[in-house]
């Protein structure tokens, strides 16, 4: 037992997982996060093959009698409900998570709470709304059969319960997935990281407060991935599985999903940034840079959707290389009003090797430029007077390549095409076109605007594809059986 | 004054001999700081990359006044750039790295003169390796000189048993492979008279030779006395092996103890090499030690991953590697190997990895090695 000198810690147990109502635990780890005068006491269940197997037969009673009977209106609205708690300063979920997440990820504390109250906005009914007229012309097809232009009688199904294996490198990210399972009425079997095991957890107790019955449609819980037993019998008793992660996570579970099962991966992406000369004018240059150290300085990078890279037009008022310096100086400012958080031994010595590279390229070669934080890893910038293209490091490390037009940036992303994702974009109307259909022709599948890439709205098509109807299969009745059917009403004259 | 590049060798070789048979770092050290700095003073004035290196993290001969403010070269400089204090002649030795990470780019270490190198392998090779004795059967498990003149490690082979071998010691590997059946005679005959020898190789090589032993279901019961020599690591090869599943093959297979084990840390890029302690503190009775010593013309520092400072005792970091013996490039390295050092001597824990991504960013490593597949 610790004690300080202020007296004996006080221990608050809090609980990693969820589970639907009817299922009971027995065997559980515990990891213990120290805030100032309290110890927090995650627990977290160690669970059996046989208990997975046994949660998802549950799960998908609850579906089968309750879940499929709502209409997707229904459930946007108990959804809406619950994110609607979380705008409350003093919803107590709300204040753990702020507590909690800084601790558990390291990212900063003003970080975390203003991020996480843009994120759960973006899952409000109306957003939600959005997102599924998005994807679906009749949203109302996944609750009865609606005519179709060809004239058969369509309806959708989604999975009955799709197992997700979540990533924890941002926050609260899981429940996007979550949510749009739920959407598609499938219940879902959550497995998250123990780098982010809290944030679902929440959301489903606040589902739980709207609406219990929605809330026991849900389970989740971590383990260590790569746990071959559980994700086998996790893959093989759902009918979905969606995995956010390394490749190396990929692998493993992509073996273990059967063939006829729908299985889709939210991997490895890099993005980047793009800065016109028109971006750079003396009335916004300061601005434009602030804005996209934003997309570097949000979460150190740790996003997929945060830039590596920026590409610098030559002709503004300000200088690419003068760009860099201001960048480096924004970074720096960034540090002490957000610090980063503290890096485990391998990202650090990932960015020292990195300035060790180039401050010995720049030995010889007075076309790179490294500027560094002092006496830490804190932020790096490194300046290449030639165009190119290269991931970085991450945590709140870039590369600023000055480029003649950023119509030429396309040639250097070809060696990159697959892992390409979202670019901060900031240049005149007349150019944004068709730097757009540029870029889609290279790969990128989201273009935003800089201050804004790691803020992806609803309706994005993730990695460039859909998010709801990936997971839908459809029947359709044809017309002929209507007319077939007519016959046999005793009714008909 | 600057030193001339035979007064500077010449300095360092008078070092090494006084301090050969010490690894008490304190009784060195005011010697160590004077000619460390005499050779930092010489590396400036002569190698034009580590002076501008150097000039870069504002460094120089006139502010740096002891060995730990002397700029560490990044040991990719091996790779980016040419570091030598004398011009580079042609056919001039020189020791170049496998490449294994990147095959374009090989570490280059110039040997214009292997006195001082020489000098530095002998000494500690006696004092850890063979405490007990002047010359043993030493079985090399690695190719010689002759098969590769640009490794450091064939050198290294090819003195080891120069120096100490006696004439049954021979290299059981050349381009054609290892010589299975040669290895095994030589192990029987030591057997059978009761000969202790010594295995020497690299990590690797022993994976392959006991997975031969195994198969032909051969084990041996070597003298009291023998030992088993590997430096290296697993890592990157054919398949990963747990430390302790080496030991007990290594006690079943050859009837060698863990403490008749010993694993030398050395690299292209450096002159000098470190052991661990087992072996010495065994044959003097003392309790055993199974971290590593570094000769007194070499010190070891563990320097946090973030600040590039020293870290505290018993914490885990990135080895600086200050080497008299380099004295043809730079006597103060940064590795890429992650250490952890006590009073005692230090361990080192492997090389230090690609930071694993958390989530779907892809950070390089793993970008390069999705690229290669």
């Amino acid at each position: 037992m610790k004690r300080t000198v202020m007296g004996t810690i006080k221990v608050i147990p809090v609980d990693i997982f969820k589970m639907p109502r009817g299922i009971t635990l027995t065997n559980f780890g515990y990891q213990t996060i120290t805030i100032g005068q309290l110890d927090y006491s995650l627990r977290f269940p160690i669970v059996t093959p046989d208990a997975i197997v046994e949660i998802n037969d549950r799960l998908r009673h609850n579906q089968a009698a309750y879940l499929s009977h709502l209409t997707v209106a229904e459930i946007i609205s108990k959804i809406d409900q619950a994110v609607n708690l979380w705008t409350h300063p003093d919803y107590p979920q709300r204040r753990l998570a702020m507590k909690l997440l800084p601790q558990i990820t390291g990212y900063n504390a003003e970080t975390v709470e203003l991020e996480i109250k843009r994120f759960i906005r973006v899952f409000r009914k109306k957003e939600l709304m959005r997102f599924v007229d998005s994807e679906l012309d009749q949203p109302e097809i996944l609750d009865d059969f609606h005519p179709q232009k060809s004239g058969s009688m369509t309806k959708a199904f989604g999975p009955e319960t799709t197992f997700h294996v979540f990533s924890g490198n941002i926050p609260g990210l899981q429940i996007w997935s979550l949510i749009m399972a739920t959407i598609v009425k499938s219940a879902s079997l959550g497995k998250t990281s123990m780098s982010e095991p809290l944030f679902p957890v929440l959301f489903d107790q606040s589902l739980a407060e709207v609406s219990p019955e929605l809330a026991d449609c849900l389970a989740i819980l971590p383990w260590k991935g790569g746990t071959m037993n559980l994700e086998e019998a996790a893959t093989s008793a759902t009918d979905a599985t969606i995995v956010y992660g390394s490749d190396t996570a990929l692998d493993a579970i992509k073996e273990l999903v059967p063939k006829s099962k729908i299985f889709l991966h939210y991997g490895y992406k890099i993005s980047f940034s793009m800065i016109g000369r028109e971006a750079l004018t003396p009335e916004y240059y300061l601005q434009t840079v602030k804005q996209a150290i934003e997309d570097v300085a949000v979460y150190d990078q740790q996003s997929c959707l945060s830039a590596q890279t920026i590409f610098v037009e030559k002709g503004g008022t300000t200088s690419p290389l003068n760009v860099a310096k201001l960048l480096a100086s924004e970074l720096a400012n960034y540090q002490l009003k957000r610090p980063r958080a503290e890096l485990t031994n391998e990202q650090a010595a990932a960015v020292v090797r990195l300035r060790n590279d180039y401050q010995l390229k720049a030995l010889n070669d007075s076309d790179v430029q490294v500027f560094a934080s002092d006496g830490n890893t804190d932020w790096t910038v490194v300046y290449h007077a030639h165009p190119g293209f290269v991931n970085s490091p991450l945590n709140r490390t870039i590369h600023v390549y000055a480029i003649d037009e950023l119509e030429q940036v396309p040639e250097y992303l070809q060696p990159f095409k697959q892992y390409l994702q979202s670019c901060g974009l900031a240049v005149k109307p007349t150019r944004l076109f068709s730097l757009a259909n540029q870029l889609g022709r290279a790969g990128i599948d989201r273009i935003s605007a800089l201050g804004e890439m790691t803020r992806a709205k609803p309706g994005w098509h993730h990695d460039g594809h859909f998010n709801l109807l990936d997971l839908l299969r459809f029947i359709d009745v044809e017309q002929n059986t209507e007319r077939a059917a007519e016959k046999f009403d005793p009714d008909v004259e | 004054m600057t030193k001339t590049s035979t007064e500077i060798q010449n300095d360092i070789y008078q070092f090494i001999q006084t301090y050969a048979t010490t690894d008490d770092q304190q009784l060195s050290e005011s010697d160590f700081n004077r000619v460390a700095l005499d050779l930092f003073d010489y590396q400036f004035k002569s190698n034009l990359p580590y002076k501008r290196y150097a000039q870069s993290q504002r460094k120089s001969p006139l502010i740096v006044n002891n060995w730990q403010s002397i700029p560490l070269m990044p040991i990719q400089g091996y790779k980016q750039l040419t570091l030598s204090t004398t011009p580079v002649q042609k056919d001039e030795p020189v020791f170049m790295s496998s490449g294994t990470t990147d095959p374009n780019h090989r570490s280059h270490n110039y040997h214009p003169s292997f006195k001082v190198w020489d000098a530095s392998m002998k000494y500690p090779f006696k004092q850890f390796v063979l405490p007990d004795r002047d010359k043993m059967t030493i079985l090399g498990l690695f190719p010689g000189e002759k098969t590769n003149s640009n490794s450091s490690l064939s050198r290294y082979v090819t003195k080891a048993i120069d120096f100490f071998g006696d004439d049954k010691s021979g290299i059981f590997i050349d381009e054609n492979g290892m010589d299975y059946q040669g290895i095994v005679g030589a192990l029987k005959d030591a057997e059978r008279q009761g000969r202790p020898v010594m295995l020497l190789g690299a990590s690797f090589s022993y994976v392959h030779l006991l997975d031969y032993l195994n198969e032909q279901k051969l084990t041996f019961k070597l003298p009291v006395d023998s030992r088993l020599f590997d430096t290296g690591g697993f890592k990157g090869q054919s398949r990963s092996v747990d430390a302790q599943d080496l030991f007990d093959a290594i006690k079943n297979t050859f009837n060698i103890d863990r403490d008749h084990y010993i694993n030398m840390y050395g690299m292209t890029e450096i002159s000098s090499q470190c052991y661990d302690q087992n072996l010495v503190r065994l044959y003097h009775h003392l309790p055993l030690d199974y971290t590593k010593a570094a000769p007194a013309w070499v010190r070891v520092r563990i320097l946090s991953t973030d600040t590039l400072q020293p870290v505290e005792s018993g914490h885990a970091g990135l080895i600086a590697y200050y080497d008299l013996a380099n004295w043809n490039s730079c006597v103060a390295i940064l590795t890429e190997d992650m250490g952890i050092q006590d009073e005692n001597g230090f361990e080192v824990s492997g090389r230090v990895q690609g930071a694993e991504a958390k989530g779907c960013s892809i950070a390089v490593d793993q970008l390069l090695h999705a690229n290669q597949m």
